[in-house]
């Protein structure tokens, strides 16, 4: 039997050399620096949209609320929130590129698809708060505060890997064959 | 030298939002690329049975890190010009641990799941809905864990530093780290799954030791990097020396002026306070607090370094992160003395500016005395700063009371703003900058006492500015062709009056054609206004009496502003040539600079504060400038106290024309004039 990460491998083209794609990420990264004088980030734009979904439902409270009211009434107008939309077009177009856009819920071929989407929304919102509390996430602080050797960085790394680690086995299930 | 957004304070502005999409579309190219956009592939480094989180992460990392050390090193970039994230212990320790959870629950982290929605997978929808609610949640919940938000500020810290070793040295451990990952998820990939694609292969031993090599040729290029913070204070990047001291004041809010307090220092006219804007010029011009000087972040440390550790620096903008930064750099460069103003321009908005009735708390009576003072002070109908420098391009500094000629042009329309142009009336009559009043210099003086070419007294002056229609809270930018002293002159004229605001267009008007900007021949219809005489206004002019009774007294300079041939005697045109015992000669001529088209500037405020602290011993020196009619003197007098800042300038109107005829009167050089300058 097929499993779902066969299917979705099927027709398309394998990834490339993670070293050399890392390469690329890391030249990313250093324009970033360079033109920006920021580095990569992507729960900042994820937290603009919170602040506007937000708003949508209560400007008021939204712009009287202690950490969304300082980013006033467009919290959209943001560069990282148009750097989030250039993350989803250019991943778009490489997966074009390569025949790898598929329609799917990615589990394992043994676990049902409402446990691996209970599992990821809960994943997301502690991701998203968590995020707010370290101010960035894996690009923010881990990728670019890390290149950047900041210590807070590198110890938010640390403690996210190790946390991983300590978790993954009790949410193995959804990726069983 | 590159010059970031950030830097420029410009990440806020269409052209960032469209850098920032196209760096994006790399970004996420890069993610699909390598296989994040697949959530089994990314939960796979969790279980050792696909490593490429760490592949890929580590080798992007390491890329950015070294090729940020080589552009350092060949000096094409500072790191204080990049956004450093500030070390908070608790909130970063915190945070990781929680997010760690949620990224094996989920499978994915913000970046990915974006690369992963458009790659078609649901779950990665699902996961940034997730993310979404998780972020309004934070907000939320702020109020009750703002103490872990907070907890543990370090300020921006660098890991070097924490763990007292050089930064090459840590560079080099970090990269011989990551390669020695490599392998070891390539052999936990080996063990796990039974085979490995890069283990012992060619390519990974190459990749391997080029990235070793790389970072160990930081030693050679960059050898002041090559020291800990330890053994060398102040190396290359962001090593604060004084980190430690720069941290307890951060603790103990040392570093930090209240808006209320600084809202007092500014109206008591405090001159040790220089209070800098580093908003982008745009809103500098739109608002800002009065007295305020805009500095680009660029130019912060050279144009403030007069100031460094003198009286106190306060930096403010919108937020509180920008000048936090700024201050950080300053302090790394010697700078001991820099503020941060309390929430930004928001904070003294909401504390001092805000009217009482729309006060949400009570208020009590003698705090409404308080607020309305401020009000009165710093929301005056005042486009011109007190003594504010606006908007210099980059390279020049500000000057106070000297407006560019970008400034005006977004004002012609301006309600209360008035322009009054100097020139001979043929060119004034043939083009001007529309909107603007013809005024000769000369209408403003007349005999007073059997002295010829004297400012007129207070009433005349009210008359001349009624018949223009003038008002008293109107702001003046004067504006001649190339003779700076008229427009200084004018400006005697209205601070005899206590007009203060006003302000001279840098370069005039032959500045203003030459850019191309707007101009027009119609005369502008005015109606008579009248303005009210205020003769104690003027305490700066001072007459022959007060003069004599300060010579030979060392705690007064007497300065001489005209040519050298008339302070020496070699020429006269007067009844008896020389000058006034121990004054010092300094023609006016120095200090301004005649460029090409007629365009005469001031001279860089650092050269003339250079020149004049060779003559004059302090700032609150006595100083008396003093010409033949009072013409010439009245721009040294302008260059003193408004571009200087010295604090008590007078005026000796009647000047040399009067000292030379009263024969009773001491003169020094006397060479009785020989060679008449006519």
């Amino acid at each position: 039997m097929q499993t779902n990460t066969d299917k979705a491998t099927m027709g398309s083209q394998p990834y490339s050399n993670p070293y050399l794609a890392g390469v690329l990420l890391g030249l990313v990264l250093l324009a970033s620096f360079v033109i920006l004088g920021a580095g990569l980030g992507a729960s900042g734009g994820i937290a603009r949209i919170g602040a506007s979904v937000s708003m949508c439902l209560s400007a008021p409270h939204t712009l009287g609320s202690e950490y969304f009211g300082k980013w006033g009434a467009s919290p959209l107008n943001y560069y990282l929130v148009f750097m989030f939309a250039g993350t989803f077009l250019g991943a778009l177009f490489s997966a074009l590129l390569a025949h790898r856009v598929r329609i799917q819920v990615e589990r394992g071929a043994a676990s049902s698809v409402s446990r691996r989407l209970g599992y990821t929304l809960a994943g997301g919102v502690i991701v998203g708060f968590a995020s707010r509390l370290a101010q960035g996430c894996t690009s923010g602080q881990a990728l670019s505060g890390g290149a950047l050797l900041l210590t807070g960085s590198l110890v938010f790394m640390l403690c996210l890997f190790a946390s991983g680690y300590a978790t993954a086995w009790f949410v193995r299930r959804q990726w069983h064959d | 030298m590159i010059n970031t957004l950030y830097n420029l304070d410009t990440l806020g502005t269409p052209t960032a939002f469209f850098l920032a999409l196209l760096i994006g579309i790399g970004f996420g190219f890069a993610l699909e690329r390598a296989g994040f956009s697949s959530s089994r592939r990314l939960a796979g480094v969790f279980y050792f049975t696909d490593m490429a989180v760490v592949k890929v992460m580590f080798s992007a990392l390491i890329t950015a890190l070294l090729g940020l050390s080589y552009l350092v090193a060949f000096d094409w970039i500072h790191l204080d010009q990049i956004f450093l994230m500030p070390t908070v212990y608790g909130a970063q320790i915190m945070g990781g641990l929680l997010f760690g959870v949620g990224f094996a629950m989920g499978g994915w982290c913000p970046g990915t799941a974006a690369a992963g929605m458009a790659a078609g997978r649901i779950d990665a929808f699902v996961f940034l809905v997730g993310t979404v609610g998780g972020s309004i949640l934070f907000n939320e919940l702020f109020p009750v864990i703002r103490s872990l938000y907070t907890a543990g500020d370090q300020g921006v810290q660098m890991a070097y530093d924490s763990l007292g070793i050089s930064r090459n040295a840590f560079i080099l451990a970090f990269t011989l780290v990551a390669v020695v990952a490599f392998w070891l998820v390539e052999w936990a990939e080996k063990a796990r799954t039974g085979c490995s694609t890069y283990l012992g292969t060619p390519f990974l031993k190459a990749f391997s030791l080029a990235l070793v090599v790389v970072a160990a040729g930081l030693f050679v290029l960059s050898p002041a990097a090559s020291q800990s913070s330890d053994e060398k204070p102040g190396t290359i990047g962001v090593t604060a020396p004084e980190e430690k001291t720069l941290m307890a004041d951060v603790d103990r809010a040392r570093d930090h002026i209240e808006p209320e307090a600084l809202a007092d220092r500014l109206m008591a006219g405090d001159p040790d306070l220089v209070l800098v804007d580093v908003r982008p010029a745009a809103e500098f011009n739109a608002f800002h607090i009065r007295g305020a000087i805009h500095v680009l972040l660029p130019q912060l440390a050279e144009t403030l370094q007069p100031h460094k550790n003198q009286g106190r620096i306060v930096l403010y903008s919108n937020g509180m992160t920008h000048p936090a930064q700024a201050r950080d750099s300053l302090q790394r460069q010697g700078f001991g003395n820099v503020y941060l103003l309390t929430d930004g321009l928001q904070g003294f908005r909401d504390r001092c500016l805000k009217p009482v009735s729309l006060r949400p708390e009570p208020v009590s009576a003698p705090a409404a005395a308080r607020i309305n003072a401020w009000r009165a002070f710093f929301t005056a109908p005042a486009p011109l700063p007190a003594r504010a420098g606006i908007a210099s391009p980059p390279g020049n500094e500000a000057k106070p009371r000297v407006v560019e000629t970008d400034w005006l042009a977004a004002r012609l329309e301006a309600p209360g703003l008035k322009i009054l142009d100097l020139r001979p009336q043929p060119e004034y009559n043939t083009s001007h900058i529309p909107g603007s009043l013809s005024l000769n210099v000369e209408s403003l003086r007349g005999n007073l006492g059997g002295v010829p070419s004297m400012l007129l007294p207070a009433p005349m002056l009210a008359a001349q500015f009624s018949l223009l229609g003038l008002n008293p809270a109107d702001a003046i930018v004067v504006v001649t062709g190339d003779k700076v002293h008229d427009a200084t002159l004018v400006g005697m004229g209205f601070e005899r009056l206590g007009h203060l605001n006003f302000a001279i267009l840098d370069g005039g008007y032959a500045k203003w054609a030459q850019e191309g900007r707007p101009t027009d021949a119609a005369l502008p219809a005015v109606t008579a206004s009248s303005y009210p005489a205020q003769p104690a206004a003027d305490p700066f002019t001072v007459d022959y009496r007060f003069v004599s009774s300060r010579i030979g007294k060392p705690d007064t300079a007497i300065i001489d502003v005209r040519p050298a041939d008339f302070f020496t005697g070699k020429k006269s045109d007067e009844a008896r040539a020389g000058h006034i015992p121990g004054a010092i000669n300094r023609p006016y001529t120095e200090d301004v600079i005649s460029g090409t088209n007629k365009v005469v500037t001031f001279k860089p405020l650092a050269a003339l504060a250079a020149d004049y602290a060779r003559m004059i011993p302090s700032k609150d020196t006595e100083v008396i400038v003093h010409c033949r009619t009072g013409h010439q003197a009245s721009q040294s007098f302008f260059v003193l106290k408004h571009l200087l800042g010295y604090t008590n300038v007078r005026w000796y109107d009647a000047g040399w024309t009067e000292w030379a005829a009263r024969s009773e009167l001491p003169i020094s050089n006397e060479t009785r004039g020989d060679s008449p300058a006519k």
